[in-house]
């Protein structure tokens, strides 16, 4: 059994080391457990201070290969031995960075964040989806969301009462809410990111964990932070997990 | 890498794939370098040798690190080519001052002056775990490092940084 010393050690390296032994530790630990809620919101500002957002109007296609960009775009001038490189490949990496150039512009409009904080960012679009009801979603509308994620939800994972298709980082994803024990918990379906570990997060309120799935992807799974404490969040997100079954 | 259809990675999915990670390179590169204009430099670059060297990345899933790799390549080869010198801190952050407190959020603002404080050896694996979401191994891997020394310096630059921004460290383990 570890000691409060090596506790703290560990987890000021990893904050969101999901080892079981910190696991158990943390439970029966009242000052580590509020250290490490502590802890977790310094990550979250620290994540979001590392998400700087490059400046506006960088056009590195345009302005490097002499296109017309906007008129403070920043203009990164060709080294000489580039100037060496054959005329051929010059002008596939000015069309590749021209693509970049015009899509940058996309993307400075919606910057890229981490995978946390898309999924937290996304909630905040569709507040109605938190209301506690035992009304669950039609069986065919839940078919339709969950189409083409070769997955179905067992009855045992609670009543799913809100199912939608959303737009999430270039790709359709189920968005689910399921009513538990400790009330409504978003489940969020990313058969397109992937992720090495499960990854806690406490963030702008909400409380989760990002969970591997093997050949299928992550499972993102929040609650509001009121709703419990993260231990609780990672106890309802492993049960949604073995309540999934994969068809395909 | 290869494409669906089992031939050379296209044009159109590069261009997807530089897209998608672009946003986080060029913050990893400006965490590295403190420098907006080198970090954009370099990502630059990086998707110019990524371009011509896409053929060695086999697998479309292991992108983000692979082209990580070029932009910690890329950013060496621009420290030996630049011969840059060190520069005081203070002068970084107020040459960099407009993005660093781009949010108007004063503790955000003081958040990033203080990393910018932070010893490169305690700031880069503390980037890669936090902004790019690596483990402990991958950081390693990346950094070249043991496991343990990755999380000392994990430990050490989280211990430092608190420090800095005046959160409360009594309960730190030294």
């Amino acid at each position: 059994m570890i000691n409060c010393a090596e506790y703290r050690r560990a987890v000021l390296a990893d904050p969101r080391d999901a080892d079981a032994e910190l696991a158990r530790h943390r439970e029966s630990c009242a000052e580590c457990s509020a250290y490490t809620e502590r802890l977790l919101r310094f990550e979250g500002k620290l994540a979001r201070a590392m998400r700087v957002s490059p400046r506006d109007a960088v056009a590195p296609g345009g302005a490097a290969f002499g296109g017309a960009g906007p008129a403070d775009a920043v203009v990164i001038p060709l080294r000489p031995r580039r100037q060496r490189v054959p005329r051929r490949w010059l002008a596939m990496a000015a069309s590749v960075l021209l693509g970049l150039g015009i899509a940058g512009g996309l993307w400075l409009a919606a910057p890229h964040t981490s995978l946390a904080a898309a999924v937290v960012a996304h909630m905040a679009g569709e507040p109605q989806a938190w209301a506690r009801t035992n009304l669950p979603v039609p069986a065919p509308e839940l078919d339709f969301v969950l189409r083409n994620t070769h997955m179905r939800l067992r009855p045992d994972a609670g009543i799913v009462s809100y199912a939608q298709s959303c737009a999430f980082r270039g790709y359709r994803v189920p968005h689910l809410v399921v009513q538990t024990g400790m009330g409504p918990v978003t489940v969020m379906v990313l058969v397109h990111e992937s992720v090495s570990k499960p990854a806690p997060f406490d963030e702008e309120g909400y409380r989760g964990v990002i969970l591997p799935v093997s050949g299928h992807g992550s499972l993102a799974v929040l609650a509001k932070d009121q709703s419990g404490d993260l231990a609780s969040v990672e106890k309802i997100a492993a049960q949604v997990r073995a309540a999934i079954e994969w068809t395909g | 890498m290869k494409d669906d259809a089992g031939g050379n990675l296209n044009r159109a999915r590069f261009q997807a794939i530089c897209q998608s990670l672009r946003p986080d390179l060029v913050r990893f590169a400006f965490w590295l370098s403190r420098d907006q204009a080198l970090a954009e430099d370099v990502v630059q670059e990086t998707m110019l040798r990524a371009w011509k060297a896409r053929d060695s990345l086999k697998d479309e899933t292991a992108a983000k690190p692979w082209f990580l790799t070029i932009v910690r390549r890329e950013y060496a080869r621009s420290f030996e080519r630049k011969r840059l010198v060190t520069v005081d801190v203070d002068e970084l952050i107020a040459k960099e001052e407009p993005m660093l407190a781009a949010s108007q959020d004063q503790e955000l603002a003081e958040l990033r002056a203080a990393l910018f404080k932070l010893p490169e050896e305690y700031r880069e694996p503390l980037v890669l775990q936090v902004l790019m979401g690596y483990s402990t191994a991958e950081i390693a891997a990346e950094l070249n490092l043991s496991s343990a020394a990755v999380l000392t310096r994990l430990f050490r630059g989280r211990k430092q940084l608190r420090a800095l921004c005046g959160e409360d460290t009594s309960l730190d383990p030294e």
